[in-house]
């Protein structure tokens, strides 16, 4: 059971919080623990993950209570939460308190405003009984981490002019550079191709280790970098090469935002066929749950196998290069939605040994088929950046 | 074929900003023609014959260079999708340079960079290729300087905010304003439906020089020349106007033709709406 109490001016940042994640999702995942307040979301076709973790010092009060099972297993509808948490403004100005509290046995969040005048407002949301996506990353393993002030970045993006779809970072140790897709057709309706280019001293920090270009999703780096602007906070950027995921984060000593967007890759994946997803679905479903983060990692292994044609069957793989990670953007969203349907996702807060990386050397949350043309990249140990604690990968469509 | 030009000025900048913002709501493909004295901007495919023509003077550029096609023929047509250019230049107005270049990359392409100013001591360049298709010489006809006719009256114009403003308001009653103008400097604005009938009526705007018109002697000043027009041609135009132009002038052919002309520092805008 959950209990946490805000004041006005938390709700604000709370509120915002849910606001930037609904770009990402129509369903929320309220996920708490010791640490503090979780709110996740993941989109349709798996290509951005978010992640708000709000710690328990943020909060006036807060209590959580474990029962039986050991998530709460909550996933509010956006459409159901956000019209709570809309005029942020003014619910700063007159919530005096803001009581939060779960009844899982009646699958209901109890959200309270205890507002100016004695007014009270009580808010009854149902959740679905949905285990949360949780994703374990690495972040400080990437060879490139950015920090910089998101006002900078958010006025180079007002300047960028095509409807598109698509923004790309493009870095060498000496530059950094902001660019729109470009037009593949020959005639004058193709999209406008626009750069800029930032210096290293622009940034807070500016570490650049693989000269490199990262393609993925415009429109959430919008979102993100209005959270960003909107907690004060630097935004950073951690990315490798292209395929695998980058993570923009936003790190306030309260809390802690993290969104993982899937990037392009080079080289087309082979697309996993049905048959070894049942398999790997199969699979999952006999293990019992666990939070023993050894199974958890054996489980996390299968799942490269189990979009890889070559061998449904093995648990582990025998050289690193099988699971080597090749993510890739589908854009097109699964009609097999069945994340509350697979089993169990396990988070294990423990660094990783060395011993382990083997095992964890995709980040293939973002479905791709283990493509053998990246095995250059799977040469270094901890160079996965995300893994699906929980197997969603059947949404790779 | 070379074309490399640089804005500096501030207000220049703002004003080609209003050009292209104007062409863009008219027209959704425009040439560029680039001239050795000036650069014209030509939409083309206005709805009802209606036609538009921007022209900024080589001498408001900072920096202006060209070399056209031939020496014979010393021009370049640049024909490019109108919100390609005004979305480009759109959030320039803080600019310190605007340059503008014909490349090819991998296709030709007009380049816009906009030059802003980021941390003290730094500039950072917003760099746009604008997809274009270099015109051949056999379509050059297409895209001339429009005929002014000899106008029966010619009247300066009120201020543009407040013709906006009073075109809106009878755009809501209906579709076609009358302008009426005299050589005594008054000019009427109307509307006209079965039930009521809407009219604003200006005077003392004053008239251009007679050389202008080809209005006769004997004729009686106080005389209206009118024109209908549809009022939403004029209302677009109108609603790109930020800048009140140092001459804002309009030309009316009785009952056939109003032509609005607008002149700012180099940077000039006419507008051919035709009756209906």
């Amino acid at each position: 059971m959950l209990k946490c109490g805000m004041t006005g001016g938390q709700v604000k940042v709370f509120g915002k919080a849910i606001q930037t994640l609904s770009r990402v999702s129509d369903d929320l995942w309220l996920d708490p623990s010791e640490k503090g307040l979780a709110l996740r979301s993941v989109n349709s076709c798996h290509s951005t993950y978010g992640y708000i973790l709000f710690s328990s010092l943020f909060f006036q009060q807060y209590q959580w209570s474990p029962s039986a099972t050991m998530n709460l297993n909550c996933k509010l509808a956006i459409k159901s939460i956000l019209p709570i948490f809309r005029c942020l403004n003014y619910l700063e100005r007159n919530v005096e308190k803001c009581k939060i509290v779960t009844r899982s046995d009646k699958c209901r969040v109890v959200i309270q405003f205890f507002c100016r005048h004695g007014i009270k407002r009580t808010h009854n949301v149902y959740f679905q009984d949905s285990q949360p996506l949780k994703i374990l990353f690495e972040k400080s393993v990437c060879a490139n981490i950015l920090m910089i002030k998101p006002r900078l970045l958010s006025e180079a993006i007002a300047l960028l002019t095509s409807n598109q779809e698509e923004i790309t970072f493009s870095v060498t140790p000496g530059s950094f550079c902001l660019k729109s897709s470009n037009g593949e057709s020959l005639d004058l309706s193709s999209s406008v191709y626009s750069e800029m280019s930032f210096g290293p001293e622009e940034f807070d920090f500016f570490q650049v280790g693989l000269d490199t270009e990262v393609t993925f999703c415009f429109r959430e780096l919008k979102g993100i970098l209005t959270f960003s602007e909107v907690m004060h906070a630097p935004i950073s950027i951690y990315f490798d090469f292209p395929g695998k995921p980058v993570v923009l984060s936003i790190d306030d000593m309260l809390l802690e935002a993290n969104f993982i967007l899937a990037t392009l890759a080079d080289q087309p994946s082979r697309v996993s066929s049905p048959q070894s997803l049942c398999f790997s679905q199969v699979q999952r479903r006999s293990d019992p749950t666990q939070s023993n983060a050894q199974v958890g990692k054996s489980q996390a292994s299968q799942t490269p196998e189990s979009i890889s044609r070559a061998a449904p069957k093995r648990l582990f793989p025998k050289e690193p290069l099988d699971s080597s990670s090749a993510t890739e953007t589908k854009r097109v969203s699964t009609n097999q939605d069945n994340i509350s349907e697979v089993p169990e996702s396990v988070v294990s807060d423990m660094e990783e040994g060395p011993g382990l990386s083997c095992l964890r050397k995709f980040s293939c949350m973002f479905f791709g088929a283990v493509s053998s043309e990246q095995q250059e990249h799977a040469g270094h140990p901890l160079d996965s950046l995300a893994t699906a604690s929980d197997s969603e990968e059947d949404a790779s469509g | 074929m070379r074309f490399r030009a640089r804005i500096t000025s501030k207000s220049v900048l703002e004003l080609f900003i209003q050009v292209s913002g104007t062409v863009t709501k008219l027209a959704k493909v425009c040439v560029l023609r680039v001239c050795p004295d000036r650069l014209c901007f030509c939409p083309t495919g206005l709805p009802g014959e209606a036609r538009l023509w921007g022209e900024v003077k080589r001498g408001v550029f900072h920096h202006f260079c060209m070399e056209g096609v031939s020496e014979e023929f010393n021009e370049i047509y640049l024909e490019l999708m109108s919100e390609h250019l005004a979305r480009a230049v759109k959030n320039a107005g803080s600019a310190s340079s605007l340059k503008l270049q014909l490349t090819n990359k991998l296709r030709p392409c007009l380049t816009v960079v906009v030059e802003l100013p980021s941390c003290p001591g730094h500039t950072r360049a917003m760099v746009h290729d604008l997809p274009v298709k270099v015109l051949p010489r056999r379509w050059w006809k297409e895209c001339t300087e429009p005929r002014v006719w000899a106008s029966d009256v010619s009247v300066y114009l009120p201020s543009l905010k407040t013709l906006k403003n009073m075109v809106e308001r009878m755009a809501n009653v209906g579709d076609r304003v009358l302008v009426e103008a005299n050589l005594n400097g008054k000019m009427n604005l109307s509307v006209e439906t079965d039930v009521v009938t809407i009219k604003s009526y200006f005077k003392n705007l004053g008239n251009p020089p007679k050389a202008v018109t080809g209005a006769t002697q004997g004729e009686d000043p106080e005389n209206m020349v009118q024109v209908r027009v549809d009022n939403r041609k004029l209302l677009l135009f109108f609603e790109g106007q930020q800048i009140n132009p140092t001459v804002a002038l309009c030309n009316i052919l009785s009952n056939t033709l109003l032509h609005l002309v607008l002149v700012h520092d180099g940077v000039s805008l006419q507008y051919f709406i035709p009756a209906s």
